[in-house]
């Protein structure tokens, strides 16, 4: 499903220049629900941003469903990301001036998708995180799960094949967070969904299908 | 996507209060601006109505002590025979104060049908006005001499009185006025006031007898070879002709170029103060959007993760602030649609309405130019950094 071969990432200043990611290569299979562990700096989000296309390899090439993404222009990587990739992240990234529903909603506005369809689509994905009772409250009225829960209906509202999630339980307490990772599995299990995790969770990463740690930026198991 | 924009931006309305108050003002600013500049051009692109070039304005004061009729007729009746011998003049007419272009003016009003009519601008000419003006009788016929000496009660009025009373019916004939003058003429609309002012409602009475006591004006026209010897002996010629008089001569080029620095200095000047408020307006805007990217920087950077292209992060930064305008502009237009509804100044409803849409169009030409950089910025936030900031 998804191809790294050499990536490198070095991020350069007038005077510095710092190796974040050094000659990874990784195959990640359909269905497979992955964990990357690590110490903090070690490249973990780099790497996932790379595979999420939201950042560039400074080397090396990803192929992601078959397709060479290094050849995408904007427009094109726009696209692809939003149909074939769902992200969650620490933070949640919520826009606190829209209510539930519109923020779940937010993918399919860069598709053409009817208001309809589109509210419907919201709706069955804030459900399947147990959210039914809240498509009208403003993120700000919810608690730190509800938050991360919200942001992953959004990350599968639009049904992509790959789930990238940075550190999603990082902001919770424990109980918290295995509700969440549990949501995750069952999606992983349910629909057949690619997920990668960054995490710092021991626990969480040994509930995934599989575990790659990095050090220093380069793959270390 | 619009329904969601504007969700979004109803629900940041109070963030955006500073954005909207801006572009109320600026709105309301242009929009007396243009009505100012609007009512300005469409009065100039109309004719004068008149020949003003070679005709000179001849002020004199009364030096007969006399009250007797026949005497002072007869004594301006040689006046008016002498000029009339000089080869370069043309033209002679003896008019009240408020000629073209002069500072003075004289309005009545009356009514006709039940219907008032204000401010008409009233002058008493002779028989030779039209021609001393090259202005155009478009129907009927101008005053003859003999209708000084008849005692008839006529009238010429001017089209755009015409067009008022009678619309497209023949107004000769008809009686105006609460003295039942009667209607014998109508003439093309002179612009007195200057190219920027239009000729308004004008009614022309004969000068009788009695008049020459204080009537103070001579109007001239003069041929080509007039020049500035001409007007030398000229000069001396009325000194001579009517003696013990302050005779002062003024070219009708000179006054219609006075009366339009009149309108245009103000204009002028309001369009400087206008245009600095409007760079500073332009400024505060470009702070604002500027201020709101770097804001959301990471719901920016969610919106390049989740599909959104540069262009359309751009685009959607440039959409709000034009929905935002609009907003304002709604507000905007609701007062500025009461000055042609309550006739404010009496202006033609035509003016507000086309300085309305210039207006409009300006502010969101405006508001485009000021978003479009930080629009451009907003797309070159790189998402992988925006969300990590977060």
């Amino acid at each position: 499903m998804i191809r790294l071969q050499n990536i490198e990432k070095v991020y350069r200043t007038d005077t510095v220049e710092t190796l974040a990611i050094n000659d990874i290569s990784l195959d990640i299979a359909k269905g497979e629900f992955l964990s990357i562990m690590g110490p903090s700096g070690c490249g973990k989000s780099t790497l996932l941003n790379i595979m999420g296309l939201l950042d560039e390899p400074s080397r090396g090439s990803i192929r992601i469903d078959d397709q060479d993404t290094s050849r995408f222009n904007d427009q094109q990587l726009a696209k692809f990301r939003n149909q074939k990739l769902g992200f969650i992240f620490q933070s949640y990234h919520l826009i606190n001036d829209l209510q539930v529903l519109d923020n779940v909603e937010l993918p399919l506005l860069y598709r053409t998708s009817s208001a309809k369809e589109r509210r419907e689509l919201a709706t069955e994905a804030l459900v399947k995180v147990g959210l039914s009772n809240r498509l009208k409250h403003f993120p700000t009225q919810l608690s730190g799960g509800q938050r991360q829960r919200v942001a992953i209906a959004r990350a599968i509202v639009g049904r992509p094949q790959i789930i990238l999630a940075d550190e999603p339980t990082g902001n919770l307490d424990s109980a918290m967070g295995n509700e969440i990772m549990e949501i995750l599995i069952n999606l992983n299990k349910n629909d057949g969904t690619t997920i990668i995790m960054v995490t710092h969770d021991e626990n969480m990463a040994h509930k995934t299908h599989r575990l790659v740690r990095l050090f220093d930026g380069s793959h270390v198991q | 996507m619009f329904r969601h924009l504007f969700k979004l931006i109803w629900n940041k309305r109070k963030h955006n209060v500073l954005f909207l108050s801006e572009i109320l003002v600026s709105f309301l600013v242009i929009f007396a601006i243009s009505s100012m500049l609007v009512y300005y051009y469409l009065n100039y692109r109309k004719p004068a109505g008149f020949q003003y070039e070679k005709v000179w304005a001849i002020g004199y004061s009364n030096p007969l002590k006399t009250k007797d009729k026949d005497t002072l007729s007869a004594f301006y009746d040689q006046v008016k025979s002498t000029l009339n011998a000089v080869p370069e003049i043309k033209e002679v007419s003896f008019s009240s104060y408020n000629f073209p272009y002069a500072n003075s003016n004289s309005t009545t009003g009356f009514e006709y049908n039940g219907k008032k009519y204000n401010q008409v601008n009233f002058y008493q000419v002779d028989e030779n006005y039209d021609k001393a003006l090259s202005a155009k009788v478009v129907e009927g016929r101008w005053f003859k001499k003999e209708d000084r000496v008849m005692k008839n009660n006529f009238t010429v009025i001017n089209t755009t009185l015409k067009e008022a009373i009678f619309g497209s019916q023949s107004a000769i004939g008809k009686l105006v006025g609460d003295d039942k003058a009667k209607i014998i003429g109508v003439i093309e609309d002179i612009k007195t006031g200057g190219d920027f002012y239009p000729a308004g409602y004008g009614g022309y009475k004969m000068l009788d007898s009695a008049s020459f006591e204080w009537i103070g004006t001579i109007l001239i026209q003069v041929t080509d070879n007039a020049d500035a010897a001409f007007e030398s002996r000229l000069s001396k010629l009325l000194a001579r002709t009517i003696p013990n008089s302050n005779i002062a001569i003024s070219h009708l080029t000179d006054l219609r170029d006075s009366k339009n620095s009149n309108t245009v200095i103000p204009v002028v000047i309001a369009s400087i103060i206008a245009g600095f408020l409007i760079i500073n307006v332009a400024l505060g805007l470009f702070g604002v959007l500027w201020y709101n990217i770097n804001q959301r920087r990471g719901e920016i950077g969610l919106r390049r993760a989740i599909g959104a292209s540069g262009n359309s992060v751009a685009a959607q930064l440039v959409t709000e602030s034009l929905l935002l305008a609009s907003l304002s502009l709604i507000v905007g237009s609701f007062f500025a649609i009461q000055f042609p509804l309550l006739n404010v100044f009496d202006v033609p409803s035509a003016v507000y309405f086309i300085a309305l849409l210039l207006s409009v169009l300006f502010i969101y030409i405006l508001v485009i130019l000021c978003s479009l950089y930080p629009g451009r910025q907003a797309a070159a936030i790189h998402p992988a950094i925006a969300l990590h900031e977060e």
